[in-house]
Parts: C-alpha cells; structure tokens; sequence
C-alpha cells in the first residue's frame, strides 16, 4: 500500500512538473503579456540583472535555458522548427559558427541593431553580432619579468622562457581560439610550431583555470601566464586578501599592441531561425547593444563593452583599457578552431 | 515515463511472473545509449578519429584506466573496510557514523577537486603552509583520489548491508576452528560480500570513467576529455559519440567480470539467514581508533573541501536565492529515486528468470552510466524531438499544425534523462539484494502454502529492503549532483542546486559556489535520515523476534 501511495505521488509529481513548461507556453500564445525564450551558453548569474533591466524596460518578460554551448546547439537542432529558442547566446565565436553551420540562426539586418558596433564583431553572413569582448591576454610576474621582456603572443614560445609558462589545458575554449587566430594569422605550420614551443616551455602540465594561472606567477612557480582579462580583474576586485595579492604580484599586458593587436573573443547573440517571437527577439538584441546592458557587462563581469562611449564604474577594467585588438574578423576563429584542436593534439598540449 | 512508473511495481507483486513489463522499462532506459550507438556508428567518417589514434588515443585509454583503477582501489579498501566497522563492531558514535559516512557522496567530485586544488595549487594556503612540501593535487592519481574520496559511500553503502545480514555461523565456525579474526575476515566475511562490493566497485569505475569536470579541473587526461574534445573542439558529435561506445564497451568488461564475481560467490552463500551476527565490541583505544579511522574520510571528502568553499563563501556573500532550487532538485531527486528503486527491483526479479532477453536488457540499461551525461543527453533529445517528429503527421491531420513541444523540456525528459543514465545505481545494488534469496527460500515458502505473493512479501521483502533502500538512496544523490542532462533538458526559469554551483564554479567564483554545494549534502541528508530511522527500528523490530 506504501508502495501503491508512492507510486501515485510520483505520478502526481512528475505530471505537475510536466505541466509547467506547457504553462509557460500557453502564457506566451493566451496572454498580452509579450516573452522572449533565450538559450544561453553563459553561465553568470549576474546576467539576472541584465534580463529584469529589459523587462523593466521593455515589458518582455525573460524565459531562460542556459547550458553548455555544443548542448544548446544540438537541442535547438534536434527540436527544429518547433524549438521554443528566440535568441542564441554563446561565449566563443566557434560555437556561433557552429551553430550558423546547423541553421539554427535567422539572417538578421544588423545595419540598424549593431550599428554602432566595430564591423569585425559581426557575422560577415549576417547571422550574429558579439556584444561583450573577452582578450586573451599575457600576465607577467612584477618582480621576474621587466616591461617589454615580453609584447607579443609569439615571444611566447621563445627558448628564454623554457620552464616559466604556466597556462591552462588546450580544452579550454579560450586556448582553442587563441590557436585559431595564430593559424589565421600566420598559417597552420607556424602555428604549430609555435604550440610546440610552448608546451616546450611550460613551468608545468596544465591545470586548473585562469586564475590558478596568476596565482602560479605569485607563487613563483612561472614567470608569465595566459589568462582572460576579466579573471585578473576578478583576482583584483576579490574580497580575499591572498587574491589581492596574487593579482598584485603580476602585470597584465595587452599583447601585440604595435602589429595585429591582441586576441579577443566574444559573447555573441544571434535571432534563432524558428523563433516564435522574433520582434522580441530583436528588442533583446538591441538591449544587448544599449549602453545600459554594456554597462553592467562592465561592471558585473568585467567584459570589454563593443560600443563607445558607455560610462561605467569599475577602476580595474578602467585601468586595463583602452587596447588594440585584433581587427581580424571573430568569425574566422570558427573557420579554424578544428585546426587548432588537432595542432594541439599533435604538440601534446594535454 | 508512464510505462516504467506502473510496470515496476506490478512485477514486483507478481514476482517472477510479469518479467516482460519489466524487460520493456529497462529497454526504454537503454533507449538513448542504443540512440547513442545508432548515431556512432551510422555517422559521417572523417579522418578524426585517424588523427586521435595517431596522436592522444593511447594516452586517453591509459590514463582512463589510471583515474578508474586509483578509484576502485580507493574505494575499494575505504568502503569495505568501514562498512565491516559499521556493520559488525561496536565502537563510540558508530550509529551516528552509519549514516553519516554515506554523505560525501554529495559532494559533487568537480566541487571536491575544485577545492582540493585550490588548497594545494602553488600559493594555495596548503602549499603556503608547507614550503611547497604538500603535493598539489591533480593529474590522474589527483582525480582518482578525488574520486575514492567522495564516491567510496557506493561500496561501503553496499559491503555495510551485505555485512550486516551475513549469518555470523561461518565467521565463528572459523574462528572456533582458531582463525586469527583478520584470517577469518579474509577467508569468510570479504568472500561472502564479495557481489555487493563489486556491485560498488563497477559504480564507482564506471562514474570515474564517464566523469568530465573533476578530470578536466585536474588535468587528467582520460577518455571522456578525448570526447568531450571531439565534441567542442572538433565539432564532431558522431566522433564523440564513437568515443562514446569505447566506454560502453568497456563498462560491459566491467559488468561482466562483476557477474563472475557473483558466480564464484554463489558458493558460499548457500545458506539463508540464520543467526543474526554479533558485533564486536571495540573498547579503549581501538574504539576511539575505529571512530577516527571513520573521520578521516568524512573530512577528506566533506568537511576540508566544502569548508574551504565555505571560507571563500564568507568573503564573496551570494544573493542567490537558492530556495527554489532546492526544491526542485529534491523533487526530481525523490521523484527519480523512487521510480528507479521500483525499476531496479523489477529487472532484479526480471534477472532471476535468467531469461536471455531479460538479461540483455538488465545489461542494457546500465550501460547509460558509463557514458558522459551530456552525450547521454543527446540520446534523449533525439528520442523525444524523434517523436515528436513521428506524431507530426498525425497531428497535423487533426489540427493542421506540428506537433506542440511537449516532450523535450519538460521534467519528464528530465526524469527520463536520469533514469538511463542512472539505471544501474539502481539495477547493481537491487540485483544484489535479491541475490541473498536463495532459490532454496522460495522453495520452503511455497512448500508451506505460500501464494508467489506472499512469498515475495513475507520472504522476499524483509531481505530485500535495505539494498533497495540503498538503491534508491544512490539513485537520489546521483540526481541532486546531475548537471549536464538537466542543464538542457530542464525547463525554462528552472534551476537546480547542482545548476546554480556549477555556474559560479565554471566562473571560478568558489565562494560563491559553497552554498549551493553545502545546500546539496544538507538536502541529501534529509531522506537519509528518515531511510536511517527507518532502517534502524526494522532491524530493532528484527532482533526482537
């Protein structure tokens, strides 16, 4: 009789969890009240903030699924035209290109939407815009390491640093489109060379994430390290003492500021082919693009707005910019992050 | 959903009568590996997996084996040997220790190792404190320890029950016969609970195997990081998914040097239950030696690494609400459990048929737990927007439009996710339960009158409740710590424990990643507590006869 009890409270319950997506449906066909369904590759909590300021502005209530990119690509495929998504949101230019690759986007006029944004963040097809930038950038211990020692990515790879790079595992997205952009610049044989020899002159095998990079440079276990721009900014903006510290121990450098400039990457949005609300869809995206959006990127994740002239309060960001940054379209980075994964393979960057 | 949910208990009343329900819930928990499989081997070839072989392959398969092998070993000797404190000594704080050691298993491995890294990295606090002295914990022995640290509750879950309801008559008939206690341990005790801790053993192998987060935070460079590179980085889903079927293969190895286990066991378990067993009492200093030896990994796996969070947690105060979350991960967590605790007795009755069919389906729907979640994620959206695509016609006949999305996105795709991935948490532990009734009871109760009914109620059940619990139990932790499946199966706006800590952990933010890892041990704690209560007044009921 337990058993009986139990089977039909699981039946309840799992038929009560059945209905809420269907309510969330019927809401958007029955009601005024106007929603816009977002897929999101990116994992801040803090983009919260960014959706109530669109509803607060617009009226257009927010629905989120966020997940890992390559998923939300193959559940938007495998829905096809039925899928639910309005906007696409993915952290790396690759998997935009991807998702381009599967049809997922609609081609969008972002002559009006992204018009104040630089041309070689938007989709050169028209399938998706970046509206936060990420760099790639080199970190130097303070102490070691004297200005101009290093400037460029390819001095990375130079003998003198043979046992004083710390950088994290090539799976790592941000790795991929690093190697990307080296292939695009100066061909696949450079490229690999280059790879090899960095992995010639790693301080030791891949580990942890960015910021256990820096943390590397003030224990005195490298010398320079790769790492994000924003995970220096958090480290520094940390409310630990010892993350103080390890940010302090260590200068950010742009690199290759006199020649291609440094490697960014971006946080892109693109409208999705069957969206059941594209005139939502398009507000999000022009959200997106506000200085009131761009704002609190800056200010909660320290992402590098794509617009000028947005104010914003965070001295650390403040203090990194402005930068050169490579001018090469983001979305040659999809073009050749396969590449880059097999040159990785090869050089035995684990 | 519906066919699993009524199928599981009906063959559990008609006993071995109703096995064919039981055979179509566990193919239906197959489906998506079988999907997966489909996928695999009917995809594009590129030169891909050329490429892999003449480059990383070999060290994927060596260091998966090192990460695996680390982890049985671990486990292996952890859960055994506090499942025989628990189970058959006495010592201060022992029934609290009973259930308490079950909850590292809460702790999410990537949440251990984040932790666990971040207090021995170079400039760590560990690191600091020692002059560099103590190891950084990382690489394949790092990720194997993690794993042996938070994943050894499924052996020592296991080796504890079986322990408990071993016939004490063999163990002092050797020691009467002037067995040294550990010579007979050896020779008695460890043989006859040998099927459970291998059950445990396969879970554990299997978990490490298809782990990602924990291995790719560590730098260990195992099988799952191979596909899980030819996914995003290659962008070849057919190659991850042949990668996929590696696993598979490997987890039939794995399930059947288990079975040959229980084979050369069968032996000595011949007898049914007769005497409960006798606790050794451990007085003085053995007894405080047995309660620490029973701390050490409590805090290993628990207290230092969501302490650490913890710690981080009081400089980066999180304004996350975090209440919904953790309902909605206990509701699917219970949901989940139950379900599959009924399924796994189903197919553990469906097993002993020894039907052929039977048991290639059993087998079938274990498999889900060897493969990465998010690759098994792939095989339940295809079989849901598959549908969905199938009934497109004959929707469109009646209402002129495709069929509504009603199946992926919902909690259902979600409890469908779980149940194949996590069938053989389920199916091992239960099979196991039921391997302590031997074909001789059910003769003795049939001959004394008893319908097939009560035999399984008055004979079979008493036996079997406590592994079933412990199945269940599995099956609910494994849901609350599940990330890559729910993260894209879960309906909009729903987020669970699990969620929320892995967003903050991918950004680095531990501190803002403790309390949702703590909420989840604390949330795991809850049925705990009533499983313990209730397990403990029947065993106390037990002793009264």
């Amino acid at each position: 009789m337990k058993f009986a009890s139990a089977v039909l409270a699981t039946a309840a319950l799992t038929l009560s969890a059945c209905s809420q997506p269907d309510s969330a449906t019927s809401d958007t066909i029955q009601s005024e009240q106007r929603v816009v369904n977002v897929f999101s590759a990116r994992h801040y909590r803090s983009d919260e903030h960014v959706y109530a300021a669109f509803t607060a502005a617009t009226g257009i209530d927010v629905n989120l699924i966020g997940a890992n990119g390559d998923q939300l690509i193959e559940r938007v495929r495998a829905d096809g035209e039925r899928s639910p998504a309005d906007v696409i949101i993915t952290v790396d230019a690759a998997r935009l290109h991807r998702a381009e690759e599967a049809g997922l986007f609609a081609r969008t006029d972002f002559s009006q939407l992204a018009a104040n944004v630089d041309d070689h963040l938007i989709d050169p097809d028209g399938y998706w815009v970046g509206f936060t930038m990420r760099a790639r950038v080199i970190a130097y211990s303070a102490d070691r390491v004297a200005e101009g020692d290093i400037t460029t990515y390819e001095q990375l790879a130079d003998p003198r640093w043979a046992g004083r790079v710390c950088i994290r595992e090539s799976g790592n997205a941000y790795n991929q489109s690093l190697m990307a952009t080296m292939v695009a610049k100066s061909g696949e044989e450079a490229a690999e060379a280059w790879a090899a020899g960095i992995v010639a002159n790693m301080a030791r095998p891949p580990q942890g994430g960015d910021r256990d990079q820096l943390r590397g440079i003030a224990a005195g276990i490298c010398d320079v390290a790769v790492v994000n721009h924003y995970y220096y900014a958090m480290l520094a903006n940390s409310g630990q003492e010892a993350d103080q510290d390890a940010a302090a121990a260590s200068v950010l450098l742009f690199p290759n500021q006199d020649d291609s400039g440094a490697h960014v990457n971006i946080s892109g949005v693109g409208i999705a082919a069957n969206a059941p609300h594209s005139a939502e869809a398009r507000e999000l995206v022009a959200f997106l693009l506000s200085a009131d959006a761009q704002r609190l990127f800056a200010e909660m994740t320290h992402e590098v707005p794509v617009i000028d002239g947005v104010e914003w309060d965070n001295a650390v960001l403040e203090a990194m910019l402005p930068f050169r940054e490579d001018q090469r379209n983001v979305s040659e980075l999809g073009d050749h992050n396969a590449t880059a994964q097999r040159i990785f393979d090869r050089v035995g960057w684990q | 959903m519906a066919v699993t949910g009524t199928a599981a208990p009906r063959a559990a009343q008609k006993g071995f009568n109703a096995t064919s329900l039981a055979v179509v819930a566990a193919l239906i928990c197959a489906a998506p590996i079988l999907v997966v499989a489909w996928i695999a081997l009917t995809g594009d070839t590129g030169d891909y997996l050329a490429h892999l072989a003449q480059t990383r392959l070999p060290t994927y398969l060596t260091h998966s084996a090192y990460v695996a092998g680390v982890a049985a070993l671990g486990t292996g000797l952890l859960g055994t040997s506090l499942g025989w404190l628990i189970a058959r000594t006495q010592f201060p704080g022992r029934e609290f220790l009973g259930w308490v050691l079950i909850l590292p298993l809460a702790v999410p491995a990537y949440v251990a190792a984040y932790a666990w890294l971040d207090l021995s990295t170079a400039g760590g606090p560990l690191y600091t404190a020692t002059n560099g002295l103590f190891p950084t914990i990382r690489g394949s022995w790092g990720a194997g320890l993690m794993f042996s640290l938070v994943l050894y509750p499924y052996v020592y879950l296991l080796a504890r029950d079986a322990f408990a309801s071993q016939s004490a008559d063999v163990y002092d008939a050797a020691r009467t016969l002037g067995s040294a206690p550990w010579h007979a341990f050896m020779h008695t005790a460890l043989p006859m609970a040998r099927p459970a801790i291998a059950a445990g053993l396969a879970l554990v192998m299997m978990e490490s195997l298809a782990d990602y987060g924990t291995v790719s935070h560590l730098g260990a460079p195992t099988l799952s990081i191979g596909l899980v590179r030819a996914w995003s980085g290659a962008g070849s889903l057919v190659d991850a998914a042949r990668l996929s079927l590696v696993l598979v293969v490997v987890a039939l190895f794995i399930f059947g040097l288990e079975r040959a286990q229980r084979r050369r066991a069968r032996s000595v378990t011949g007898s049914g239950k007769t005497r409960p067993p006798q606790r050794f009492v451990l007085g003085g200093w053995k007894g405080i030696a047995a309660l620490l030896f029973c701390l050490l990994p409590l805090a290993l796996g628990m207290f230092i690494p969501l302490g650490r969070l913890a710690y981080l947690a009081l400089s980066e105060p999180s304004t996350t609400d975090l209440l919904d979350a953790s309902l909605n991960s206990l509701t699917l967590a219970i949901t989940a459990a139950i379900i599959a605790a009924a399924l796994g007795l189903s197919t553990a009755y469906a097993l002993r048929s020894k039907g052929i069919i039977a048991t290639m389906s059993a087998r079938a729907a274990g498999l889900g737990y060897a493969v990465p979640g998010a690759v098994a994620a792939v095989g339940v959206i295809a079989i849901l927007s598959g549908t969905q695509q199938i009934l497109d016609p004959i929707w469109r006949d009646l209402t002129g439009a495709v069929f509504p999305i009603l199946l992926t996105g919902g909690a259902a795709a979600l409890i469908f996710a779980y149940l194949s991935r996590f069938a053989a948490a389920a199916i091992g532990p239960a099979e196991s339960a039921l391997s302590r009734v031997t074909p001789a009871l059910d003769g003795a109760a049939r001959t004394l009158g008893a319908t097939p009914l009560q035999t399984a109620r008055l004979v079979h059940w008493p036996l079997i409740v406590g592994g079933l619990t412990s199945a269940g139990l599995l099956v609910f932790v494994e849901v609350l710590k599940e990330l890559p499946a729910t993260m894209i199966l879960r309906p909009f706006n729903y987020d669970t424990l699990a969620v929320i800590a892995h967003s903050y952990a991918a950004d680095e933010r531990l501190g803002e990643a403790a309390m949702p890892s703590i909420l989840i041990t604390l949330v795991a704690l809850l049925p705990m507590v009533f499983v313990a209560r209730y397990l403990s007044s029947r065993s106390a009921g037990g002793q009264d006869r």
